[in-house]
């Protein structure tokens, strides 16, 4: 297909995704990790319709990492903050706890299946696939508990804190991918450097550009002006990352951390960017399903189903030690941990960088696995959350008595997806 | 807070810290190109458009005070770091910014139709008629006798030349110097924010300018063909071909802007993808039909402000949208300047830019006489016709194409006399609009004095 017509379709995409943000309602779409829009890639993809070639997704790749860079920006833009409110330091730190605890858990996995399978290449090629699975599934999509706080701020203990752990656990996946991308340095540079350095390379150009982004940023200039300090600095920082050989995701998203920061208008900017992020999520979504192929490795099936089983036991785990330390959470039972199983944009993201930057069997089975896990977080998230609160008498049953329910029922079919919110 | 006030406040401090990070920042890209020196396909081309943009962005900025407009800033920002200076931007990562420039110019044919009033229009038409003919003749019986008379000293590839093939190419280039800029025309209108007669005028100009040279190029490419390669006759081929290619333009411009004022009237959200689907998706289908893009888009923006009440509206997205692709469109043309050329052809170019400009200043007041304009165009209304760019270049292509035997330095020495103009006209052009008083002296909403939207 001409290139063109596909970019045009991205483009028609974006222009779904930001009617979503927008607030229109479009029945059955809006699932917290939009992986129907990699489902919907999938089937146009070579390893189905091929609608979409080989040659037509390289082409793509600039788009893709520029995709790739900018939600990464916006997620750290967007670090440590839960809507409008800091997030609390107990909840970084349930945040941190959660992500290296599934993100080990799921790397442990598939791991050890490798070995029993004796699969996976070398031992670097292990460690990437392993590492790379592990970043995949450590964290929570954001969006997951999102209508639950639209709907009644600053009331509900348990959904504040699981919403504030969402917001929180995306640092340590991305410190993983700079660090594992570290291990294969791009064989085009001039100068030798230390393996140890590169993780360190990565997180210092994102603050370095972060910082003089707002530098920039702290006068007063046209907005059209603020526009192009900020999507040039991101632009800047995806091409030397990509040049260098380290990870986009990694540099754009402290490169965020840093503007947030350092600008002290983090809300302004954060209303400014916030709005993009659906309509380049989409797209980028779609091109990583079409990148798909659930046939990359004879083991991928186990190693999958290894990766996944370990992400859902170190969910339960971590729900069992939330619900041991926080009178909310214990209302909700130990299974509370099962309610952040949704995994979503950034998880595709790792998954897709992955692919990109690691062609062939590790990029490919760390993508196929991210997808498959946002796929079945997608089906035990929202149900567990909507059991939880329950449990913790945050809402009450549709199916009450009438009175109840407009007191505090979840928001119909309706409504839901207008707040990017999941079906529970 | 006003932008006023804000721009008020800069003072050395501000202008001192863009310096240092722009010294900052262009570090970076050097140590990164010499670190890694080969770079995999055309993901460097990622890193050169927000280098491009944010020198640009800073660049014109730091010379704002000095009165230089934004367009110029640009300009420098790609010269400085493109091919030929500093080589942060190399020549193949010049070549893939082709997109951005498709989509850059279909909003600025939008942008321009759309500014463009029937009534204004209908009531300067006067003014316009003897504008466009005494510019367009003066212009070519001028310049094409200044090239007959300096080609044989001056122009080495005309040496090789009979008498009736320069003849020929002068009226070639003759043709090509009546081409005027709408980008940068729309680029310093887009920055001054400037209204009044100068600027309407100006508008109205360039853009019924790149009907009118479409039409002459053709007519003076049939009649000199013989004169080049007297193999060839005379053809009428190429008016058939215009005739396809103009009503083609307009047919389909006009359904274009019906479907956008629609679109604005019963929609009205999110333009800049649906401007993105337009400058990508539209701008293919065009060249897929051989009609003028610049033509089409111009034609369709038109349309939205005069047969909708959908025009300011329109604007006002082509605005937003507009200001970054301009950066970058004006920045790579910066960095597509070839500077070794135009040290080689310098005083030729030169003669020959210099010529065009002093015969479009001699012939302003001489239309405005005949038209009975007001003094403001009689003095200042040749200041927006200086400008060359993207059309100028774009015809010394066709013309290069049509006599390959003349074409590469035909080229060379297009490319050499529009850089000149291209950096000289819009200095012209903004100096003209603030002496008259015309530059808008409120400014943009500015960062971070804007009130927030309501996060979705």
């Amino acid at each position: 297909m001409n290139a063109i017509l596909i970019l045009v379709g991205l483009l028609v995409l974006s222009y779904l995704g930001s009617f979503l943000v927008g607030g229109r309602s479009v029945r059955g779409l809006g699932l917290p990790s939009g992986v129907e829009y990699a489902a919907l890639g999938f089937v146009l993809g070579p390893r189905a319709l091929g609608l979409v070639g080989g040659d037509n997704l390289a082409a793509f790749e600039p788009v893709v990492q520029v995709a790739l860079g900018w939600l990464a920006f916006v997620i750290g833009l967007d670090f440590g903050f839960a809507g409008e409110k800091r997030v609390r330091a107990g909840s970084l730190v349930l945040g941190s706890m959660s992500a290296l605890l599934t993100g080990g858990a799921a790397a442990c996995a598939a791991w050890f299946t490798m070995d029993r399978l004796g699969v996976g290449g070398t031992s670097t090629d292990r460690i990437l696939l392993a590492g790379g699975v592990g970043a995949a599934c450590a964290q929570t999509t954001r969006h997951a508990i999102r209508w639950i706080v639209d709907r009644d701020e600053g009331h509900s203990p348990l959904a504040d804190r699981l919403n504030e752990i969402a917001h929180t656990d995306d640092f340590f996946p991305l410190i993983a991918v700079a660090v594992l991308f570290a291990l294969e340095p791009t064989r085009d540079i001039a100068m030798k450097v230390p393996l140890r350095d590169w993780p360190a390379i990565t997180i210092g150009l994102g603050l370095l550009l972060g910082a003089g982004s707002a530098l920039l940023l702290r006068s007063e200039m046209p907005i059209e002006d603020t526009w192009a300090v900020l999507f040039g600095v991101s632009l800047i920082a995806i091409g030397a990352a990509t040049r260098l050989g380290i990870s986009t995701l990694t540099v754009c998203f402290f490169m965020g951390i840093a503007v947030s920061a350092l600008t002290g208008h983090h809300g302004e900017l954060r209303a400014m960017v916030g709005p993009t992020e659906r309509p380049i999520l989409l797209p980028a979504l779609v091109l990583a399903g079409a990148r798909i192929d659930f046939r990359a490795s004879p083991a991928l099936p186990w190693i999958a189903a290894a990766a996944i089983g370990g992400r859902l036991v170190a969910k339960v785990v971590f729900g069992w030690l939330l619900a041991t330390g926080s009178r909310p959470a214990r209302k909700a039972g130990p299974l509370v941990g099962l309610s952040l199983m949704s995994s979503g944009a950034l998880a595709m993201c790792i998954g897709l960088a992955f692919a990109l930057r690691f062609p062939g069997v590790v990029g490919d089975t760390v993508l196929a696995i991210s997808a498959l896990a946002a796929t079945v977080g997608e089906f035990v998230g929202p149900i567990r959350l909507r059991r939880a609160l329950l449990a913790a008498g945050e809402i009450v049953d549709a199916k009450a008595s009438p009175a109840d329910a407009a007191k505090g029922s979840p928001p119909s079919d309706e409504t839901r997806d207008s707040r990017g919110g999941a079906p529970i | 807070m006003s932008g006023g006030a804000a721009t008020a406040r800069r003072g050395v401090g501000f202008h001192l810290t863009h310096l240092l990070l722009l010294g900052g920042f262009s570090a970076l890209i050097f140590y990164v190109t010499r670190v890694v020196p080969e770079t995999q396909g055309s993901l460097w081309t990622i890193a050169a458009i927000g280098f491009l943009l944010l020198a640009g962005t800073l660049l014109s900025e730091l010379l704002a005070p000095i009165g230089l407009p934004h367009l110029t800033g640009y300009l420098i920002a790609g010269i400085a770091s493109g091919p030929y200076a500093l080589k942060l931007v190399d020549e193949h990562t010049v070549k893939n910014l082709s997109m951005v420039n498709s989509l850059a110019l279909s909003l600025i044919a939008l942008g321009g139709g759309a500014e463009l009033d029937f009534a204004t229009v209908r009531r300067s038409a006067r003014t316009l008629g003897w504008a466009t003919l005494v510019q367009c003749l003066f212009v070519l019986v001028t310049v094409t006798a200044l090239f007959f008379v300096a080609a044989r000293p001056m122009i080495p590839f005309t040496r090789s030349l009979t008498t009736p093939a320069l003849v020929g190419v002068s009226l070639l280039w003759g043709a090509l110097a009546v081409t005027r800029s709408p980008s940068a025309t729309l680029g310093i209108l887009s920055q001054t924010r400037a209204t009044g007669p100068l600027a309407t005028f100006t508008l109205a100009f360039v853009m019924t300018s790149d009907v009118v040279v479409v039409v002459l190029v053709a007519l003076v490419l049939g009649c000199v063909r013989p004169l080049i390669d007297p193999s060839a006759g005379f053809s009428l081929d190429s008016f058939a071909t215009l005739g396809h290619e103009l009503v083609g333009s307009v047919a389909l411009g006009t359904t274009m802007g019906l479907v956008i004022a629609l679109y604005l009237r019963l929609v009205n959200r999110q333009m800049l993808v649906v401007l993105l689907v337009l400058g990508f998706g539209a701008s293919t289908i065009i060249d897929y039909l051989q009609f003028d893009t610049l033509l089409t888009f111009m034609v369709a923006g038109f349309i939205v402000r005069n047969m909708s009440n959908q025009g300011h509206k329109f604007t006002a997205y082509i605005e937003k949208t507009g200001t970054v692709v301009y950066v970058i469109f004006f920045a790579t043309a910066g960095a597509d300047l070839d500077l070794p050329l135009l040290r080689q052809l310098w005083p030729i170019a030169l003669l020959l830019a210099g010529t065009r400009a002093a015969v479009t200043w001699i012939g302003a007041p001489i239309s405005g006489r005949l038209a009975g304009d007001p003094p403001v165009l009689r003095r200042w209304a040749w200041s927006g016709l200086v400008s060359q760019a993207g059309l100028a270049l774009g015809l010394s292509v066709l013309i290069a194409r049509e006599f390959p035997s003349i074409g590469t330095g035909f080229r060379a020495l297009a490319i050499a006399t529009v850089a000149i103009n291209e950096m000289i006209g819009p200095v012209l052009f903004k100096f003209a609009l603030d002496r008259t008083g015309e530059t808008s002296r409120v400014m943009a909403p500015s960062f971070p004095s804007m009130r927030p939207p309501p996060m979705p």
